[in-house]
């Protein structure tokens, strides 16, 4: 399925395992892919560039949504998450609370949804009749996951997803012209 | 008011969305605890059985759930020497 990936795209999954591994995680989700999108430069990028008021907001956003706590959904039931990591942090030390911290090297695999999102990218290719799978394809892919990591953190930033999808799609139609 | 009331208020307003949210990122804070207190203990000596009662879950259960977290056998042995 590679083979028909562009270099941006290729790129973007090659940086999407480093994310991973930056943040300590053992497995590559779709959140990692979305920040992937963001850092390699390409129509993704230019495409969430165009439709965010800034791409480190989102970048904190899907951080948080990958991390799995979020300080303002346990604030609404009254949990005081910096309070609870204080507090495990001057038990066990620093990153105490933080998600699994594997330092696993090597080639990390993808998770099921990541696999999904790469096999939607294809979908989406074929169906508009591209012979080619850009980073673009990969960010309309991660669209079409309701109530995943990257849907949650666009939304959250502000990102109105159907102009997602069509300045990506636009994108894309330039880097076929 | 602090922002945390505030938005324990909100919560008040009965969105399944924001409610169930809430509740998924308390089990992960929950896990996150319970391995690092998991950890503690065993660090500690205490049994599998003497963890689990601690948990109220069966032995199994904890085993299952903990052990691949544990330092090997082996890596303990190399630490000691």
């Amino acid at each position: 399925m590679f083979e028909r990936f562009t270099g941006s795209a290729r790129a973007a999954v090659v940086q999407a395992q480093q994310e991973a591994r930056a943040l300590g995680h053992d497995r590559i989700e779709a959140g990692h892919l979305l920040l992937a999108l963001t850092s390699v430069e390409g129509g993704a990028a230019r495409t969430l560039d165009a439709c965010l008021p800034g791409l480190d907001g989102l970048r904190a956003r899907v951080r948080t949504e990958i991390d799995g706590l979020d300080p303002d959904v346990l604030a609404s039931i009254g949990v005081d998450l910096s309070a609870v990591r204080r507090a495990a942090e001057s038990a066990f030390g620093e990153g105490a609370l933080d998600r699994g911290r594997k330092g696993r090297r090597g080639h990390l695999r993808f998770t099921r949804e990541a696999k999904k999102v790469l096999e939607l990218a294809l979908r989406v290719a074929i169906h508009n009749g591209h012979r080619f799978i850009s980073d673009g394809h990969i960010l309309i892919a991660l669209l079409m996951l309701p109530e995943s990591a990257p849907v949650r953190a666009l939304l959250h930033a502000g990102a109105d997803l159907a102009a997602v999808k069509s300045t990506a799609l636009q994108e894309i139609a330039s880097e076929a012209a | 008011m602090t922002d945390g009331e505030q938005l324990a208020r909100e919560a008040g307003s009965r969105d399944p969305a924001v409610g169930l949210r809430a509740v998924r990122a308390l089990r992960e804070l929950a896990d996150r605890l319970e391995a690092l207190q998991v950890g503690n203990a065993r660090s500690l000596g205490w049994s599998w059985q003497e963890v689990a009662d601690a948990l109220g879950v069966s032995r199994q259960a904890v085993h299952k759930k903990h052990r691949s977290t544990e330092p090997s056998l082996f890596t303990r042995l190399g630490k000691d020497t």
